[in-house]
């Protein structure tokens, strides 16, 4: 029996493997006229759109920057979560941004779109360019990924100065928050996340990188993930100064008896993010790490 | 089963592909449907019909077909109504496979191959457990080695998860909700080779399972290799089911449900009920997949969780019939 049921999974697995070719065939990227302009965060080429006069913009973050480039009128589409600027909330609503309705986004005949950068979008992805529309998926986590797609932006929507003009602001504001807590003390804290499973900011988070820049240091900056899952007890023996939360979450943290295990919250240090300014990595990106200045350092005057 | 019942069921799967055909998130109409299926007209609607809708329905028609085919030989072969596919390690290896690969970072091209090897191997894992125990085919044993693996299954990937980030288990999670979002004509292709070769082989063996549904002895007398019988019975059904599984993620409860919705409107012996489950498995999933579709514009809703909702209280009124 045995060597029966081993040809056939030899068989079977065989069969399996044409299943993941055809499976993986993309279709082939369609080429415009122009130079490619680099690679998107999937990897995928970025061809110029002829022009870009119809966005749907499937990711908040990519939609906050349009509207600072000027181009918010061009929006035609956007996610559930896209709430801010307040103009932003009078662009149609196409649902969710992961795993997007395709029809709904074609329904608004678009010539560009732009994906959140997550795994499970590739799809979607294929699916526009296979109606001939300039596809691009970003995935911001980091400063220096604002920066970048930032300026890309500005070149797609034809106003490259526009987008330097955004992404150098945005820089010089990051740098005057880091001269004015030059040379102080840093401060550690924990930045709590999630409660169940419990998440805090990582390494991998551009709040990490705020935090930094605020003159702060996150105890978890060595983690590569963004949001990594740890236990309760790793915090209490990293012991951070400070616990930094958004309102929200300290009210939820307060009512959790096992917190006062920590030394911060036993001295009443918990710190209130304000999440009007540090929300997304983007275009308020400077006023966040201001804020956060104000925070970790009462100190300095401005 | 009468002839009549035949056509109504060809009816039924007419009218609700028709149905998937015109209605979606962008209203068509019907004139305007038509015309996107021929190819002509406004550029959007003949996308949108020929490449979103069209291989979506003729997925949701394979993948219903495959797993009530393969709900209705296994649960002939195993002599046991509650018998589907994913009840035996086929979905929890598969899902296993699945999350393996996403957690690895595997290109999500190769996420289901992984799935249809894991569902394989778990099949493999099952039947080579029951041969152990030299029960010589008492479909008993199967059943409770295929639940043993497939609680396993469920431990690794509670393992997997556990220390996966947050875009791996959503990853995870939606795979294993079902989806026939992203068909394409390759993959409906491929699914529909599985389907017709596994589906037809499963009808030649129709008379087997007849006899193995009466029990070991009696089969055994009838002239069948019981054990050699019911493995090729067992091995086909999860086949065409693992493949349902690496095209569109666990669909849950259609193998178990269609054959009893097949025997209800009168199918009777195993050639008849394997085909009418096909039938009644293609209308119920397209039916799920339109619902899934347009119930809560503009997100969409998880196949499986669509096809359960509806599947459910037809259960539930056969098992009363039943009592």
């Amino acid at each position: 029996m045995l060597s029966q049921t081993g040809s056939l999974s030899a068989r079977a697995l065989g069969g399996a493997l044409l299943l993941a070719v055809a499976w993986s065939c993309d279709p082939a990227p369609r080429t415009p006229h122009a130079v490619p302009w680099g690679l998107d965060d999937f990897g995928d080429t970025i061809w110029p759109p002829a022009h870009a006069t119809r966005i749907v913009s499937l990711n908040p973050t990519t939609t906050e920057i349009l509207f600072a480039l000027g181009a918010g009128a061009r929006l035609v589409g956007r996610t559930e979560y896209d709430n801010w600027p307040d103009s932003a909330r009078f662009v149609k609503n196409l649902g969710p941004g992961i795993r997007p309705n395709v029809e709904a986004v074609l329904s608004e005949k678009p010539d560009l779109v732009l994906l959140y950068g997550s795994g499970d979008n590739r799809s979607a992805a294929r699916r526009f360019r296979q109606a001939g529309i300039v596809t691009v998926a970003f995935k911001v986590d980091r400063i220096e990924q604002f920066d970048r797609v930032t300026r890309l932006l500005g070149r797609i929507i034809g106003d490259s100065a526009r987008g330097a003009f955004v992404a150098d602001t945005v820089r010089r504001t990051l740098d005057s928050a880091r001269a004015l807590t030059r040379g102080l003390p840093r401060p550690t804290v924990v930045m709590p996340a999630w409660d169940s499973p419990l998440l805090v900011i990582g390494g991998g988070s551009f709040l990490n990188q705020l935090v930094e820049i605020a003159g702060g240091r996150n105890v978890y900056d060595s983690t590569s993930a963004p949001s990594p899952a740890v236990a309760f007890e790793d915090i209490v023996r990293r012991d951070p100064d400070f616990i930094l939360t958004s309102p929200e979450s300290a009210q939820r943290l307060k009512q959790r008896a096992r917190w006062r295990a920590l030394r911060a919250m036993r001295s009443g240090a918990i710190l209130l993010i304000d999440t009007n300014v540090v929300v997304r990595p983007a275009v308020r990106l400077g006023e966040g790490a201001m804020s956060l200045v104000r925070l970790l350092h009462p100190e300095v005057k401005r | 089963m009468r002839t009549s019942r035949w056509l109504m069921l060809l009816a039924a799967l007419i009218a609700v592909a028709a149905a998937a055909v015109v209605f979606g998130t962008i209203h068509l109409g019907l004139l305007a449907s038509w015309r996107g299926l021929l190819g002509q007209g406004d550029a959007t609607a003949v996308f949108v019909v020929r490449e979103l809708r069209l291989p979506r329905i003729v997925l949701a028609a394979l993948l219903g077909a495959g797993l009530g085919i393969s709900g209705a030989a296994l649960q002939g072969v195993l002599r046991n109504p509650l018998a589907e596919p994913y009840l035996l390690g086929v979905s929890g290896g598969a899902a296993v496979g699945a999350v393996l690969a996403v957690s690895v970072g595997l290109a999500i091209a190769l996420v289901p191959l992984a799935a249809f090897a894991g569902a394989i191997a778990a099949v493999l894992i099952a039947l080579f457990v029951a041969h152990a125990t030299r029960s010589r085919g008492d479909p008993r044993v199967l059943v409770m080695a295929g639940v043993v693996v497939g609680a396993f299954a469920n431990a690794a990937i509670m393992v997997l998860m556990a220390n996966s980030d947050a875009s791996t288990v959503r990853n995870a999670v939606w795979w294993m909700m079902g989806s026939a979002a992203n068909a394409t004509w390759s993959q409906v292709a491929w699914l529909a080779l599985y389907v017709l070769a596994g589906g037809a082989l499963l009808v030649a063996m129709a008379r087997t399972v007849d006899a193995l549904a009466l029990g070991e002895d009696s089969a055994a007398g009838l002239g069948v290799d019981v054990e050699r019988a019911s493995r090729r019975v067992y091995l086909t059904a999860s086949l065409v089911a693992a493949a349902t599984v690496a095209a569109a993620g666990l669909v849950g409860f259609v193998g178990l449900v269609v054959p009893h919705i097949a025997r209800r409107i009168g199918a009777r012996g195993h050639r008849v009920l394997l085909l009418a489950s096909a039938l009644v498995g293609a209308v119920l999933v397209i039916a799920a997949d339109l619902v899934a579709r347009v119930a809560l514009p503009p997100a969409e809703l998880p196949l499986g969780a669509v096809t359960a909702v509806i599947g459910v209280p037809f259960f539930l009124v056969t098992l009363r019939r039943m009592l």
